[in-house]
């Protein structure tokens, strides 16, 4: 409290020392070698008063001081700076620069020059992000920078991914929070890569602590396109159309391999029925994509104004149309000078998107887990008449699924319990998320004098989803059946609000450059649930699928919760420079939220850096090859609220769920204590340290940036069921367990260079990353993943985050077949505390590229994408279900006899010994080319006939080719659950996809 | 000019330190709970953690899949593990005596006993303090439910950590093991408080709930396990003398809808058909209120076809050994038998059939269960796979009359205990026992195999009687098994529990 006041005070007090110096207007030309440069920015120093040249490079800009300096700067240019002595007209002209160190880079609550900048900043603009298929935004960043994971939880369309900062620290939900024009968001599933102007991911502690509790996880800073005073508005128009297929290698067991390892296995000797299934390829077919941008950008010296629109059609490998992923989007971005003093504007999206679900990432049920397990002699459909056993089933009144012809699909000849035919299973899928979101912020700028801006910036984020959800009737087996139509749905309403005003003076003393920042921000989030579930439906189908015409009152249920968040901040930053060669940074943040427990209300997250430029030296040698040299160092401390709830440090009594009967028709309620409190809570504390280069040599031809980088993050917030005895006989909701490690380097080199009409450029980028649990606090490991019962990864003092746990072996025994399982504790038995440390699902070493060519009218690019070191663990194999099938791998490489040399056991269908083993752990490293394009741009000449700006044509492959050892559906694809990392239990693969695409400007 | 800029400047800032300095912004109070403060304050509420009590006792005796009722079946001779070859390895795992200390049954098992004690012990701290005037009934009954859990986990693992109170801190919540005897002073610590505290039988408002008499013949069973014979006679004949209970007069009734909450029943945990349970709204993760253990054990039907005596087909589990049935023909023990199972030969001639799959039923050794079997007539729509209501009887009067039997035996009273046991023999339409000496106490071995098969006691009586070793280890007993393993993520996570104190031979 007393903070706030003194800065008001101080922020008032800059206010009433400032002075106004008499107004005039100037305008000019902004040009480069080859003409008038469009689109450059005119900015007054000191100010965020400015504007960008038109189509004629010329800009006017009104009521400026005599003595006012314009900095001008273009994307590729030296940045120039004119003092305009009263002078009224100014023309500039810019000399290419390739380097980009003269950009400027979006930061917390600001912009830097990116020559300035003291922490670890990777930017991605928007040409990377538009010309990708990519439905989402998260995955046309991945393999661009270095030091971030993209992992998809699925190649379904519209799945979302987890981003990986420097690793994973947090062991719940350690995703990075998303700032989109100011706003803070959990996700950016609702924005068209269209509309990206650029993405800042700020990977340092210094450059996240601006943003305090939240900033643990990294941060990632999402700038949308904005309009500019062009001569005339700018229409552009962007489309794609293409195919996706499947792209997978893995192979299963055919029915003469499968009845042989049956038979070997002592199950049963099947005989051939002729039948021969393919499920994988059955489950698969093509699928179409199609994404349609299109915008309007203009304005005057006064006002700018951006409108877009989007839509994204995809259909999904598995399931078609049932896997839909659908999403319009629209889009208001628009800045207005009201008076020299104060500017006002917002940015606005609104999104709706549909997703079809389709059953995965589950061992029982998933349809990609029953394409590998159904047996091969079952047929996808009876055609000539069914089997005797399917005709009782009819008989009896069950309900077989059957196509569209009528035909009957096939049930399981030999399979049992869940296992179904998941081409069958693919018609029973009726699950659709829809959801409405709006997101944006309105802001005001006021700069009554130079050098000083306040903003004051209200942002909203509003989503709305009903997950709906009806279940057909079908009958599989007693374990797989459905005998009534009902109706589920599970409707969320998220909405926050964020208020922040901050205020930013710049100015500067001989040659010393300062920049402070002061800000106040309050935030409320409130997020109510609810569930509905009812039935039966009069009638299958969508149209009855609504819960005023059920049948049956007493089957309603009805369920929801509601989750409240508050919190109020205090932040400032201090940015020194002398003669922009000794640099140094300095934040603070101050959080209060309801999140954190009355003991600690309150917490305060402080960063410093500080930078060297070596090249600006004396002695450095003017004709040196390199042009730039920076080293700069870094430390911080964020948090991370995410995983905390709030109210851990009381207790409670609930009610919820617990009823018993009384013996006589009716139920009493119950209640039941809540979670052991846990008063000493907090936030998880990430500490980091960052050494760094940033280097740029052969006149700004080559590029280089490396970094150093130790991430502790401390008080690591477990959950307290996962390592409370079981004897405690309570639940324990959250403690602060440990501490997690993340170390690496990272590297970006980019080169570009033109000879003759040929220009090219290759970026490549490559992290190392070593993960470890340094620390727990309570002296036992943490059980996380559940597979079938057996908890197959863990938490632990000394190993990577969430490893895999199973039995180890060393060969197989040549005399008997079985796996010769170590002995891990010498207790000269095989027991389950001989389980141990099979697998680490974290990469070593991450690494991405892009070549990209230009040659007169035609372009090519070339992305790919890789990891090294990281581990999958297969586990949708079912030893509870003796007739499951199986890979192929394990029949190749089985043993027969002695002497067969094998790599497998003998064949066996129940072993833990085989199914829990590090037999089951393949490598998951891989590359992927991610995109390889070839593009083709109409020249001016035509272009001036048929009166459009720009015309480009490209066609694409994406995710086509994809190099790897690992002998599962596709090593990327994982799962949703943080405590699930690596776990395989028949993933959706992620789709190769065709691509022709066309972008014109009008 | 720059008077209306700090007009507005100060305006937002005062606006903003309104909404946000206020210490009142940031609290949140949590939605749908109740503050321990607020807590407990009347009868009522009181009795809603009884209720809980017995919730947790209901999950965990019913814990799709972990079940401690199918957990004490499953040890021994009378049921195979059943299903299909591999199903639910860890039952498989538990029927053929390969214990592991991962098993997730057992591992289930343990924590739904301490969480059933986790909060009694809430309940009997915050009661202690309080001011409610009626609190010692309530105390009672929390005490006694405490009790039973303590015996079973005494029983199946031997020592287990003596929880009695909730821990203050992390510093608290390693707790090594107790010894058996001070598990079992414990048991009868609390239980004389129960008996003390709780109404009789007649006085019982909810039919389910404990009563004076039911604690007692539980503290007769403490004592019984503890071979206190003098001690446990004592209350069993208390027990028996109140005439609070009586034998339904019909073998088969014990199990029928009609009975529940019967004349015969001294604990008895209730499940309800009437939850209109469907695939799609069925809490497996929760606590449903149906008998989903039901529909687990009964027979499978892709082998039997059981419509014709008025069964539903199920998943197969618990399915009979060779064994009980042979006991029951060799005993001449018709009326039981036909209550208890029924045999291929008697099924087919019944209207039913058996139709084996090319590789056979697995476990399946020529009878199919009928005691807690899959009755059409307990469930009901809309999907009878998951509305069975069957109640589990865990003690029930003919238990309490051949343990008073054994007791009396045991303390040489065979008159006594002949009375006893014949009662039980009167109901099954057998002849009285008269041998006395060794041979009483063989006919009550056999009577209590035939009695209560599938009742989840014989496995339990093996061990303590001293005849696990010969019954059992053509079943794959050996000595180790006499107790399960204390679960893996018990010592993983107890710092007082170390590897090295776990059973012998785990």
């Amino acid at each position: 409290m007393k903070n706030q006041i003194l800065k008001n005070i101080f922020i008032l007090g800059c206010i009433m020392l400032g002075a106004f110096a008499q107004a005039q207007t100037v305008s000019g030309t902004v040009s480069d070698a080859s003409g008038p440069l469009p689109g450059a920015s005119v900015i007054v120093k000191g100010t965020s008063n400015g504007t960008t040249t038109d189509f004629d490079g010329k800009f006017i800009l009104e009521n400026l001081a005599t003595d006012a300096v314009l900095s001008i700067s273009y994307v590729g240019y030296a940045t120039q700076e004119v003092a305009i002595n009263s002078e009224t007209i100014i023309n500039v002209i810019l000399v290419e620069n390739a380097n980009s160190l003269e950009e400027v880079v979006i930061v917390g609550y600001g912009t830097k020059k990116k020559s300035l900048v003291t922490g670890s900043i990777s930017s991605i603009k928007s040409d990377d992000i538009q010309n990708n298929a990519s439905t989402r935004v998260e995955q046309a960043i991945q393999g661009k920078v270095s030091g971030i994971s993209v992992l998809s939880n699925s190649g379904s369309p519209g799945a979302a991914s987890k981003i990986r900062i420097r690793g994973t620290g947090s062991n719940g939900n350690a995703d990075p929070i998303y700032i989109v024009d100011g706003m803070k968001t959990y996700s950016i599933d609702n924005l068209d890569g269209g509309d990206i102007e650029s993405i800042e991911v700020l990977k340092d502690a210094a450059s996240s602590a601006i943003y305090g509790s939240e900033g643990a996880n990294g941060v990632i800073i999402v700038t949308t396109k904005s309009g500019n005073n062009y001569d005339k508005p700018l229409i552009s128009y962007n489309s794609q159309l293409g195919f996706q297929s499947e792209r997978t290698k893995m192979e299963l067991m055919d029915e003469s391999q499968y009845r042989t390892y049956l038979n070997e296995a002592g199950v049963q000797n099947i005989p051939s029925n002729g039948i021969n299934t393919n499920w994988l390829n059955e489950v698969f077919e093509d699928a179409w994509v199609e994404k349609h941008h299109i915008s309007f950008a203009g304005g005057t010296d006064k006002s700018t104004y951006l409108f877009s629109g989007s839509y994204t059609n995809q259909d999904g490998i598995v399931g078609g149309e049932r896997a839909n992923f659908k999403r319009y989007t629209a889009r208001l971005n628009s800045k207005h000078k009201i008076n020299k003093w104060l500017e006002v504007g917002n940015n606005l999206t609104y999104s709706n998107t549909s997703r079809g679900i389709i059953g995965e990432d589950d061992e029982y049920r998933g349809i990609l887990n029953n394409a590998l397990l159904m047996d091969p002699l079952t047929p996808v459909v009876y055609t000539n008449g069914v089997p005797s056993n399917v005709s009782d089933l009819i008989n009896s009144g069950n309900t077989i699924l059957s196509n569209e012809a009528g035909n009957y699909y096939g049930l399981p000849a030999y399979a049992t319990g869940e296992i179904a035919n998941p081409v069958a299973m693919l018609t029973t899928q009726k699950r659709n998320i829809k959801t409405d979101k709006i997101l944006g912020t309105f802001f005001a700028n006021v700069s009554p004098f130079e050098g000083f801006v306040m903003t004051t910036r209200l942002g909203i984020d509003v989503n709305y989803s009903i997950d709906h959800n009806w279940n057909p009737i079908y009958y599989v087996s007693s374990e797989r059946q459905n005998s009534l139509a009902t109706v589920d749905d599970n409707i969320t309403k998220n909405s926050s609000w964020l208020w922040e005003n901050f205020a930013t003076y710049t100015n500067s003393y001989k040659k010393h450059d300062y920049t402070v920042l002061l800000g106040l921000s309050a935030e409320k989030y409130q997020s109510p649930n609810y569930y509905l579930f009812s039935g039966p439906m009069p009638k299958e189908g969508d149209n009855y699928a609504y819960h005023n015409y059920t049948q049956d009152d007493d089957l309603d249920r009805t369920g929801g919760n509601f989750i409240e968040r508050k919190k109020r901040s205090t932040f400032g930053r201090f940015s020194y420079g002398y003669d922009e060669k000794y640099l140094l940074e300095g934040t603070l943040r101050y959080d209060v939220s309801s999140a954190f427990s009355e003991a600690n209300k309150g917490a305060y997250f402080p960063s410093l850096s500080t930078g060297w430029v070596v090249s600006k030296e004396g002695f450095w040698n003017e004709n040196s090859k390199i042009d730039y040299l920076k080293v700069r160092a870094s430390w911080g401390q964020v948090g991370s609220d995410q995983n905390l709830l709030g109210n851990e440090d009381l207790q409670f009594f609930t009610s919820e769920g617990i009823k018993i009967p009384d013996g006589n028709g009716n139920f009493l309620p119950g209640y039941e204590a809540g979670n052991i409190p846990n008063k000493d809570l907090t936030w998880e504390t990430s500490e980091q340290i960052d050494f760094g280069i940033d280097l740029r040599a052969f006149d700004g031809r080559m590029t280089f940036s490396t970094d150093y980088y130790d991430k502790q993050t401390k008080d690591l917030i477990v959950s307290g069921n996962s390592l409370i005895p079981l004897s405690v006989g309570r639940n324990f909701g959250s403690i602060n367990g440990g501490t997690v490690s993340n170390k690496g380097w990272e590297f970006e080199l980019g080169y570009n260079n033109k000879v003759g009409d040929l220009t090219y450029s290759v970026n490549l980028n490559l992290s190392t990353l070593k993960n470890e649990v340094t620390d727990l606090a309570v002296d036992s490991p943490i059980d996380g993943a559940d597979v079938r019962g057996f908890a197959t990864t863990r938490f632990e003092e000394g190993e990577p985050i969430w490893y895999f746990r199973g039995y180890k072996t060393a060969g197989i025994d040549d005399a008997t077949g079985e796996p010769i399982i170590v002995d891990v504790d010498n207790s000269g038995d095989i027991t389950p505390n001989d389980i141990t440390n099979i697998g680490d699902p974290h990469p070593d070493l991450l690494y991405g590229g892009q070549i990209n060519l230009g040659y007169k009218s035609f372009d090519f690019n070339l992305n790919f994408q890789g990891s090294q070191g990281n581990d999958i663990y297969m586990l949708w194999t079912r030893t509870d279900r003796v007739y499951s099938n199986k890979p192929s791998f394990l029949y190749d490489g089985r043993w027969t006899g002695p002497g067969s040399n094998a790599s497998f056991p003998k064949a066996d269908v129940v072993s833990d010994e085989l199914y829990r083993s590090d037999l089951m752990v393949g490598d998951g490293s891989y590359m992927r080319i991610k995109q390889i394009q070839f593009g083709y741009s109409l020249p001016s000449k035509i272009l001036e006939k048929i009166k459009l700006d720009r015309l480009r044509f490209y066609v694409s492959v994406e995710d086509y080719f994809t190099f790897t050892n690992y002998q599962g559906l596709d090593p990327e694809a994982g799962s949703a659950n943080n405590q699930s990392q690596g776990i395989d239990r028949g993933v959706y693969p992620i789709p190769g996809k065709i691509i022709f695409g066309l972008s014109l400007n009008l | 000019m720059k008077k209306y800029i700090k007009i507005v400047v100060l305006g937002v800032l005062i606006i903003f330190n309104y909404t946000s300095c206020s210490d009142e912004f940031t609290v949140v109070d949590p939605i749908g709970l109740i503050n321990e403060d607020d807590f407990l304050t009347t009868d009522a509420e009181a009795e809603s953690v009884i209720y809980g009590i017995y919730d947790l006792m209901a999950w965990n005796y019913n814990r799709p899949w972990n079940s401690a009722f199918v957990l004490k079946v499953l040890a021994g001779d009378i049921a195979n593990a059943g299903s299909t070859t591999g199903d639910q390895p860890p039952l498989q795992q538990l029927d053929d005596f390969i214990h592991v200390a991962d098993n997730p049954a057992i591992t289930g098992v343990w924590e739904g006993f301490y969480k059933t004690i986790g909060l009694a012990n809430v309940l009997i701290e915050k009661l202690e303090v309080s001011e409610l005037a009626s609190k010692d009934k309530f105390i009672a009954e929390a005490k006694f439910l405490r009790a039973y859990s303590y015996l079973e986990l005494v029983t199946m693992f031997g020592d287990v950590p003596l929880r009695i109170t909730t821990p203050k801190s992390i510093d608290e919540f390693g707790l090594a093991r107790s010894s058996k005897s001070d598990v079992y002073a414990q048991i009868e610590n609390d239980l004389a408080v129960a008996i003390n505290g709780l109404p009789t039988k007649g006085a019982i408002g909810e039919p389910f709930r404990i009563s004076k008499e039911a604690a007692q013949a539980v503290l007769g069973k403490v004592y019984l396990f503890q071979e206190k014979y003098d001690l446990a006679a004592i209350e069993f004949e208390t027990v028996i003398s109140s005439m609070a209970f009586d034998l339904e007069p019909n073998f088969a009734d014990v199990w029928s809808s009609s009975s529940e909450n019967g004349i015969e029943s001294l604990i008895e945990i209730n499940y309800v058909s009437t939850e209109k349970y469907d695939w799609g709204n069925f809490p497996w993760g929760g606590r449903p209120e149906s008998n989903i253990h039901a529909q687990l054990m009964g027979p499978r039907g892709d082998a039997f076809d059981v419509a014709a005596i008025g069964i539903a087909n199920g998943w197969g589990f618990n399915i009979p050994t060779a064994k009980i049935g042979a006991a029951f023909n060799n005993a001449g023990d018709v009326i039981r038998k036909n209550a208890t199972l029924i045999s291929e030969a008697d099924l087919i001639t019944a209207g039913g059939a058996v139709t084996p799959p090319d590789a056979g039923i697995h476990d399946y050794e020529g009878y199919v269960r009928l005691k807690y079997v899959t009755k059409t007539e307990d469930t009901d729509g809309p999907i009878n796979e998951l509305n069975y209501g069957i109640n589990w009887r865990l003690l029930r009067y003919a238990d309490v009359l051949l343990m008073a039997a054994e007791a009396y035996h045991k303390n040489n009273e065979d008159p006594k205990a002949l009375i006893e046991l014949n009662k039980v023999r009167d109901r099954a339409g057998l002849a009285d026992v008269t041998v006395t000496g060794t041979a009483l106490f063989d006919a009550i071995v056999l009577e209590r195999q035939l009695e209560l098969a599938f009742e989840g006691q014989r496995f339990w009586d093996l061990v303590r009687w001293g005849l696990a070793d010969t019954e059992l280890s053509s079943f794959g007993y050996t000595s180790k098994n006499q107790v399960f393993p204390v679960p893996s993520n018990e010592i993983s996570r107890n710092v007082l529990i170390n590897p090295e104190d776990q059973n012998p031979g785990y």
